[in-house]
């Protein structure tokens, strides 16, 4: 266990000093660059310094495994970048722009590296053709064949997985993100609402119903997942218990389920339900509890029911906080692999629960379809986009009817 | 302490140039004022001498030495801001103490700074407050003790008063007012209050649009202002302008408009050329003389009718239209007041101003 | 003399405590049978038997999951890893959120669009590109790549928070501190970073969280069970075949009272921090 420890501790100092290495290298390449970039010395110290900087760079990143045509060419690109942006920095660069870029430049340098790169690499993954049986060619050589739109044709046509369709997957999608939505803003409402009345032990209360959004959601999903199974967990053992003590209800029809085997879209939603109904309880109970108490007294003396109330007084004014959270939850929803995958993901467990992201998780992962993951990728993007795009459009619309 | 000249400089935001051409000097053991409406420009020049902005062109030196390309920290200023600018989490002594412990002087010499400064403002007993636990003038007096623990060649006021109520500014005024004789300070101040300008400066700078409208003494400013604008800024309540023509008749130059014709005296029309062009005669309420105050009835008394009364407590301010102009003239409170009065200006001390120019004429 | 009213609002609220607990029931209930599984003796790990606490309650699945998995070894990952995240995510969001606060400088608003934008990329997008660029570096498997991937999602959302806070405080803190003697940076350093701790605070919190209980990326990154963090490792107890549900109930016990209570303790204050901002002094 000892040596286990120290190993990662070296393995921390490692990373340390990795990230401290290359912040300092962009500290002192802006710096530099924007300072003395006036000078005479300016061009050939930088086109001397700066490729061999960023080879140094290369070296302690990778380590040995580089060989020489490598770092030569590693060398020879950097140096034609370096010109480029030497010959930039001379005539267009402003000391005064030092601080600020010295500023921000780490960070959005790790978020160029880690963003805007794989998206491009995304891209072309999805015109070419990287599969397991590809995988070893590519990592050797970097060479990997041109396959133009084949990928997106299949993402249509062939399954994912083994079975299920894009289609279906878009269809249950859809179908998933309403109903999960439907149930989380209707739960939450209705905790709020109960929650909105001034009663003892509030504080409790609340505290305990936000449980299922305060635990890991690794733990509440499992543990959930724990519930529906067939023979031990909580929902068969009741049916069972119920079953015995009331036979009619077998007659009924009642009788202990194959939930995740037989039923495991069911199954999900009913756990994202439990799990998501507590976010929009704090949200809508935040929303009612900004709602001026004059508004319904002026209603009671003006004779309102509470339905009336709550239909006149209440539910426009948790408008303004409902939308956003509905936004947000739907998008959440929609994307939501983590409970699908940690209720069916295993080897061997279904696909019939799956939504579009989860399968493309699966399909990336487990299946190792690297390229036609990519171009599934890039599909499911633009859709949200255009979706988001119909709902702005949507929601601009009603707001100014509203006005 | 130090001397500050401003030459040649401008500022453009963009292509929208918010100072002409400033050409200030300012003496050493001067209390300068720059006073001017919301906009004129007086904080960014201000601002372009501590460092905090850049100068567009022209040159600013601090005792002959330009200062043009230095950082605020080595100019050797101190600065007090309209809104103190109080470190949060530091303690009063903490934050008196942060320019020094900077230059890492020693601890001795920035004790015995603190508790001077302490003392001449009188917060000694707040030394180990946080700036939350004061009042506004509090805040401010540590704001001021702040810069006079630097020792400065400069002190820069930022319309420290602005944000204090009428009372403490009352006796904050009083309060830097003294500083500036203990210390014997260089200090440049920036205001729009024209009594904070009259009260304290040995000089003000009156600035508008970018210009500066014209440099003198207090009652250089306040008896010869130089345009319209500056004799409307200065002086409460504000000088009446009446727009009339001149006339000239048997040697004597007259003002008239269509309600009235006064004469001006020899003194004041000697080496004014007579043209026919539109000029505007600026007289000051105190100037402005009804039949009250006045024994007998003077010739030339010009009628003019009651609008508005305003009772002041002591006095009241009478608000009435002469021809085409308002005029404000105050007289006692117990006065009664009736709808027409008759007014003698007292042409001693009027002004004539061209109007298209607004220069003053004489 | 019971006013009619008074007694029907007395049933009225009889029926919101009931229908309270009853939620309350359903929420926490799942908890209360990890944690009685989590109490069970070995012999009955897998029962049907619904008791809250189980007969001949033992802590032996405690000691069990500590000693027989290696359960602290993922803690220890965790921790290295979130907290590494977490460090540098503030650190480097602490920076550029002041530059992008205080600076006018081309790409200004460009880059805080931008920002936003990344947030709006659908999880998973990523994943696969970063696992392909992740594998080809050789640092599958490592703290660094982890770390690497955490932060795409931990930078934007700490830079926004953190220019959000500098921008509430004023300017004048900074000119005051240049014109006692500091430089630009060192007014950063020694005035406006003091006071943004609880931006610093809410941004580390944030993070800390949400790189703790990660599991995706984590699942793709990590093979080596060594290496695993907890919700890998948890993951691993609760396998398709055999569940060791003694171990895994005791792990996520051990795991799940800590989060609770940050949580818990750090939501009210963090509601506070957020509207905390205005330092005129």
């Amino acid at each position: 266990m000892n040596s286990q420890v120290a190993l990662s501790l070296l393995e921390v100092l490692q990373m340390i000093g990795f990230v401290a290495f290359v912040t300092l290298w962009i500290e002192a390449y802006l710096y530099t660059h924007f300072h003395y970039s006036k000078k005479s010395w300016f061009f050939p110290a930088m086109l001397a310094a700066v490729p061999l900087g960023v080879l140094l760079l290369v070296v302690v990143a990778i380590g040995p495994a580089l060989n020489a045509r490598q770092a030569v060419n590693i060398f020879l690109y950097a140096l034609l970048a370096e010109s480029a942006l030497a010959v930039f920095f001379r005539f267009k660069a402003d000391k005064k722009l030092a601080l600020p870029y010295m500023l921000i430049m780490p960070g959005f340098v790790g978020l160029a590296l880690l963003i805007a790169y794989p998206l491009v690499f995304e891209v072309y993954l999805a015109f070419h053709d990287l599969k397991l049986t590809t995988l070893k060619t590519w990592s050797e050589t970097g060479y990997l064949p041109f396959v133009n739109f084949e990928h997106f044709y299949n993402v249509f046509t062939k399954s994912p997985l083994s079975e299920v369709s894009f289609w279906q997957l878009l269809g249950r999608t859809l179908w998933w993100t309403v109903v999960n939505v439907f149930f989380h803003v209707l739960g939450g409402l209705g905790l709020a609402l109960l929650l909105n009345n001034e009663i003892k032990l509030r504080g409790i209360y609340r505290t305990l119903l936000i449980i299922p959004w305060a635990m890991p959601q690794v733990v509440a999903v499992l543990a959930m997942k724990g519930e529906f199974h067939s023979e031990y967990g909580f929902v068969n053992i009741m049916i069972g218990r119920l079953v015995d003590a009331f036979p009619f209800l077998a007659s009924m029809g009642m009788h202990k389920v194959q939930w995740l085997s037989q039923h495991p879209f069911l199954t999900c939603t009913i756990v994202n339900v439990w799990l998501g109904i507590p976010f929009m309880m704090v949200v809508i109970l935040g929303g009612l509890q900004s709602i001026p108490k004059s508004y319904y007294e002026a209603a009671s003396i003006d004779g309102a029911s509470r339905w009336q109330k709550f239909r006149h007084i209440t539910l426009p004014l948790l408008r303004p906080v409902l939308a956003p959270a509905v936004t947000l939850g739907t998008v959440w929803t929609f994307n939501n692999i983590n409970v699908i995958y940690l209720v069916t993901g295993q080897s061997g467990g279904t696909e019939d629960a799956d939504i579009l992201v989860s399968a493309l998780y699966k399909a990336a992962f487990s299946f190792n379809r690297f390229s036609y993951s990519a171009a599934f990728a890039i599909v499911i993007f633009l859709l949200l986009f255009a979706i988001s795009m119909l709902w702005l459009k949507f929601s601009k619309g009603t707001e100014s009817a509203y006005d | 302490m130090a001397s500050v000249t401003f030459s040649g400089v401008r500022k453009f935001y963009g292509d929208n140039e918010v100072l002409h051409k400033v050409n200030l000097e300012i003496k050493d053991k001067e209390f300068l004022v720059l006073v001017g409406p919301s906009g004129c420009g007086k904080s960014t020049l201000l601002r372009m001498l501590a460092g905090l902005e850049e100068i567009s062109s022209g040159e600013i030196s601090i005792d002959s030495e330009v200062v043009n390309d230095l950082p605020p920290r080595d100019r050797r200023l101190a600065m007090v801001f309209q809104d103190y600018a109080l470190y949060p989490h530091m303690t009063v002594e903490e934050n008196m103490s942060f320019g020094l412990r900077i230059r890492k002087l020693p601890q001795e010499e920035i004790d015995s700074r603190v508790m001077d400064a302490a003392s001449i403002l009188q917060i000694q007993k707040f030394l180990k407050r946080k700036p939350r636990q004061l009042s506004g003038g509090q805040r401010q007096r540590v704001a001021i003790g702040r810069a006079i623990v630097r020792k400065p060649k400069v002190f820069l006021f930022d319309e420290p008063l602005s944000n204090l109520d009428a009372k403490l500014r009352e006796e904050m005024r009083v309060e830097i007012a003294k500083i500036h004789k203990k210390l014997s300070a260089t200090i440049v101040y920036v205001t729009h209050d024209q009594v904070e300008a009259m009260t304290l400066a040995s000089r003000i700078a009156v600035m508008h649009a970018g210009y500066i409208q014209q440099i003198g003494t207090p009652i250089e400013v306040y008896s010869r202002p130089e345009n319209i604008f500056v004799a409307g800024f200065i002086g409460s309540p504000t000088m009446n302008f009446i727009e009339g023509a001149l006339e000239t008749a048997a040697d004597k130059l007259y003002f008239k408009n269509e309600a009235l014709k006064v004469q001006i005296p020899f003194p004041l029309s000697e080496g004014v050329e007579y043209d026919p062009k539109s000029v505007v005669m600026g007289v000051r309420p105190e100037d402005v003389y009804t039949e009250h105050c006045l024994d007998k009835t003077l010739s030339d008394m010009v009628r003019a009718k009651v609008e508005v009364v305003e009772l002041l407590g002591h006095r009241k301010n009478v608000y009435l239209e002469c021809g085409k102009s308002r005029l404000l003239v105050t007289v006692p409170a117990l006065y009664n007041v009736e709808e027409t009065l008759f007014l003698w200006f007292d042409m001693n001390r009027v002004h004539l101003f061209d109007k298209a120019s607004g220069k003053r004429i004489c | 003399m019971t006013d009619p009213r008074c007694c029907r609002r007395k049933w009225g609220k009889l029926a919101v405590h009931a229908a309270l607990v009853l939620a309350c029931i359903v929420n926490i209930y799942p908890l209360l049978r990890i944690i009685s599984i989590s109490l069970r003796p070995g012999n009955r790990l897998i029962s049907t038997d619904l008791a809250l606490i189980p007969a001949e309650a033992t802590f032996m699945s405690y000691v069990n999951v500590v000693k027989d998995t290696n359960f602290l070894i993922w803690l220890w990952n965790s921790l290295i890893i979130t907290a590494g995240t977490s460090l540098i995510g503030v650190i480097l969001a602490s920076t550029a959120g002041y530059a992008f606060s205080r600076f006018k400088f081309p790409g200004n608003k460009l880059g805080l669009t931008l920002l936003l934008g990344t947030q709006m990329i659908p999880a998973g997008m990523l994943l696969l590109p970063l696992f392909l660029m992740v594998m080809k570096m050789g640092l599958i498997n490592t703290y660094l790549g982890m770390v690497i991937a955490y932060s795409v999602s931990s930078l934007p959302f700490s830079i926004w928070i953190l220019k959000g806070y500098y921008d509430t405080v004023p300017r004048s803190l900074e000119e005051a501190a240049m014109v006692d003697g500091t430089t630009r940076i060192g007014a950063f350093y020694r005035v406006v970073l003091p006071l943004s701790t609880p931006a610093l605070a809410i941004a580390f919190l944030f993070n800390f969280t949400a790189a703790w209980n990660e599991y995706l990326v984590a699942r793709v990154i990590l093979s080596n069970s060594t290496k695993y963090t907890w919700p890998l490792g948890l993951f691993e107890l609760q396998g398709q075949f055999i569940t060791q549900w003694g171990m895994f109930a005791a792990g996520s016990v051990l795991i799940t009272i800590p989060v609770l209570l940050v949580f818990l303790y750090s939501s009210k204050w963090l509601v506070s921090g957020l509207t905390l901002g205005s330092v005129k002094g």
